[in-house]
């Protein structure tokens, strides 16, 4: 393997609390200069994954490795992490508190403060280093902590819920950061519940529900592996001639008049019929003006996944 | 600059800078100073001048104390040829006034009381009753009580007084009696040094220290604490601790308050120092005569006022004690090694409560919650404190040892046995204590990093001692 060894990795990690199993053999890879999303609902270890990458907590077994190296101290200053919860100094003032948390990281005081001058150019923040945190509001707060996390151009960058908080604009904003950064080389694990960002701007994506990894792939694999045979039909012509014209193999799911004349149906395909006899059939009842398949958004694949797990489970937990 | 550096660097530098910490800085100085000086103030013989009334229904028994304001007055040596000998007793008070009131003219004892009240000139009124041989006693009427110093004083011109008159009566001599009030001092040495090493007064200045050091474990320590659920209440701890391991985070926050400490303690003696050297002479100076001192020789009775003819003049006394004071803690007290111990007690101490107290603030969510922790972290404490103040006057008693060698009471304890003893006979003990304590806050910091770790990233949780001892193991 060369351009896509993982520049990160976790085989078979396992970590658990007291009572509790946060991680239970979860394996991820995460490829150079992907977005990379990690996906599950509350309490489904999300969290103690991210703090084994920023080596806060160790793993209780497994192996991490990051750039193909196993995961050690000085890999600390290649790592840019956002908390979900995160928060600042209140009675510092932003500039110095900056400046700290970037040495923190290992960066050289004159360099943080060029670089820090740059990025507070850019988020047009530069009035501010000498305010303190309690005088900001919280997407200004907001703007301060995105910058203390990439001010060491770190090599990968951790992102609990990016965007909670953030109005419309400082979200496209930062979105538009996190990709900038990715072009110039990062590589970002970003962790959300919001499956609409996920399907703009995740490459590949894992999946963890109840401290396991129960899906993982390239997202646009993903969703072709899930998408059901769903189809869309954009046609003109009469709807008592579009539903006689096949007899059985498919059903109606839904139907929207747009025009006079003019309808989109959503059918799906049963087993053993083809979109194409399908189409046959249908052909000479009316005039097709296009045809999609259906693609299941992130969120419906979440939603069932999760469900099914759990069903899977209450099932497994009554027979015994 | 190291990690551990740049923490220490911001939580230092962040305190420093506060206004709170330089006004305290400035202010606890001055306060120390000005209660010095009126402590020495108010110890100082008053000037105020009273007029006294002496109403005698003996007329034998005031006669002496006229005698006594007359010399003083005249500076003549002799006034009543009739007795034998003239005033070996106290030295008379020039504040003080005495009238004789006239009973001869036909006025009682009654009568002058009936004027006391409307007789602005009259302060106090001293009645010697004519049964005074088998009532023993005298009385001292007033509208506004004297003070204790103006009470002793007229308690012994009136048993001088009466000395005099049994002495006529008796037919004893000038000399016999000399001979029979003769006092023999007791000297309170030590075999080593063959002084009196004034045990007691070292065991205060030592627990002085040990109050100091009770101050500041509580002041910093809580100061710890606060920094940790600051951090953990405003949530930058995960960003921190993603960088910095959560042991340098918390070593580096104990430390860099500890130079705080420091650095207001150096402060602080330097600035008592100079206050002191320059604002006593003057505000003193005048009081301090010293050649009116010089006639004070040097037995330690205290003066009470029933022991007549003292032969220490009492009005000197005052300032002789204040004089002993000043000699005594510029003298006596081993202020090197006393100050040296202090820093080791001082840091090993707050070491091993500042841990403690770093561990309480990550298990709480806020400020409130952390009573039930702090109970039993305190108590020791003030338990210690305690144990010191009765032990000011035997600082080698049983519970003061055992006290000097646990290392939760041992800073304070120490230090007053320290003081007390100047370390001698300390020996092994003093050394067994603080390998104790150095033993000890290793330990405490270990198991408080151990909660501090798991703590600081735990929210919404209510901690139990339980928790808290899961939290050891993971």
């Amino acid at each position: 393997m060369t351009s896509t060894s993982p520049i990160f990795s976790a085989q078979h990690v396992h970590k658990s609390y007291a009572q509790h199993v946060a991680l239970n053999d979860v394996s991820v890879e995460v490829a150079p200069q992907s977005i990379y999303g990690l996906l599950g609902p509350n309490g489904a270890g999300k969290t103690s994954l991210i703090r084994i990458i920023n080596q806060i907590t160790a793993p209780d077994s497994g192996e991490v490795y990051m750039n193909g190296e196993r995961l050690q101290p000085k890999h600390i200053e290649m790592i840019g992490y956002l908390p979900e919860e995160r928060g600042l100094y209140k009675k510092m003032k932003i500039g110095e508190q900056a400046l700290y948390l970037a040495q923190l990281k290992g960066m050289s005081k004159r360099d943080a403060k060029d670089s820090l001058s740059q990025w507070f150019k850019k988020f047009e923040i530069e009035g501010w280093w000498d305010k303190k945190v309690e005088e900001l509001s919280k997407g200004m707060a907001q703007k301060v902590q995105f910058i203390t996390t990439v001010i060491h151009r770190p090599k990968l960058l951790i992102l609990d819920e990016p965007f909670s908080g953030f109005d419309p604009i400082n979200a496209n904003l930062i979105k538009q950061e996190i990709l900038q950064l990715r072009e110039e080389g990062a590589t970002v694990i970003f962790s959300t519940h919001n499956m609409a960002s996920v399907e703009e701007i995740c490459d590949e994506i894992t999946l963890i529900n109840k401290s396991k990894n129960i899906l993982s792939g390239k997202v646009s694999q993903i969703k072709k592996d899930f998408a059901g045979d769903m189809y869309t039909i954009h046609f003109k012509g009469n709807v008592v001639a579009f539903a006689n014209a096949v007899w059985g193999g498919w059903e109606l799911v839904e139907r929207k008049q747009i025009g006079e004349h003019e309808f989109v149906a959503t059918i799906k395909i049963h087993d053993g019929n083809t979109l194409n006899n399908y189409l046959k059939g249908v052909l000479e009842a009316i005039e097709i003006v296009g045809v999609t398949k259906v693609m299941p958004s992130m969120n419906d694949i979440f939603i069932k996944v999760v469900e099914g797990q759990t069903a899977i489970n209450s099932t497994q937990n009554g027979a015994e | 600059m190291s990690k551990i550096g740049l923490i220490i660097g911001r939580e230092y530098t962040s305190r420093v800078k506060k206004k709170s910490f330089i006004v305290l800085t400035l202010i606890v100085p001055l306060l120390v100073v000005a209660f010095l000086i009126g402590a020495i103030y108010i110890g100082m013989p008053e000037d105020k001048k009273l007029n006294i009334l002496i109403v005698d229904e003996t007329n034998i028994m005031s006669l002496h104390i006229f005698e006594k304001q007359h010399i003083a007055r005249t500076a003549k040596t002799t006034v009543d040829p009739n007795f034998q000998y003239i005033d070996p007793g106290a030295k008379f008070n020039e504040n003080y006034s005495f009238y004789n009131y006239p009973l001869d003219q036909g006025k009682v004892y009654a009568d002058a009381l009936d004027e006391f009240p409307t007789n602005d000139k009259v302060d106090l009124i001293l009645y010697f009753p004519a049964n005074i041989k088998s009532s023993k006693k005298v009385k001292l009427i007033y509208k506004v009580s004297p003070n204790s110093r103006v009470q002793n004083y007229l308690n012994l011109l009136v048993n001088e007084s009466i000395e005099r008159v049994r002495l006529e009566e008796l037919e004893i001599s000038k000399e016999t009696f000399e001979q029979l009030k003769e006092k023999v001092a007791m000297d309170v040495v030590n075999y080593k040094t063959d002084k009196d090493e004034g045990v007691s007064k070292k065991a205060t200045i030592g627990f002085f220290f040990g109050l100091l050091i009770y101050l500041f474990i509580f002041l910093y320590g809580v100061q710890v604490m606060r920094g940790v659920i600051e951090e953990k209440t405003s949530r930058i701890v995960e960003v921190i601790v993603s960088s910095v391991k959560p042991f340098q985070l918390m070593m580096g926050k104990i430390i860099g308050i500890m130079l705080v400490g420091l650095t207001q303690f150096v402060i602080w003696i330097a600035l008592i120092f100079t206050i002191v050297t320059i604002t006593i002479p003057i505000f003193l100076g005048d009081k301090y005569d010293p050649t009116v001192q010089i006639d004070g020789t040097t037995t330690t009775h205290v003066a009470t006022g029933v022991q007549p003819m003292m032969t220490n003049q009492l009005e000197t006394q005052a300032m002789l004690q204040d004089n002993e004071i000043l000699m005594f803690l510029l003298n006596e007290v081993p202020w090197v090694s006393l100050i040296g111990l202090f820093l080791f007690y001082f840091i090993a101490g707050y070491l091993l409560y500042g841990s403690l107290m770093a561990a309480i603030g990550a298990a709480v969510d806020s400020e409130t919650d952390t009573q039930q922790f702090m109970l039993p972290v305190s108590l020791p404490l003030v338990f210690a404190y305690m144990i010191s103040i009765m032990g000011i006057d035997d600082p080698n008693g049983a519970a003061m040892v055992w006290c000097s060698e646990i290392p939760f009471t041992s800073p304070i304890v120490m230090l007053v046995r320290f003081a007390a003893t100047g370390g001698e006979g300390l020996g092994w003990q003093l050394i067994l204590s603080m390998a104790l304590i150095i033993l000890t806050f290793i330990a405490t910091t270990w198991l408080a990093a151990k909660i501090y770790r798991t703590g600081i990233l735990m929210y919404g949780k209510k901690v139990t001692y339980k928790e808290l001892f899961k939290w050891l193991k993971y």
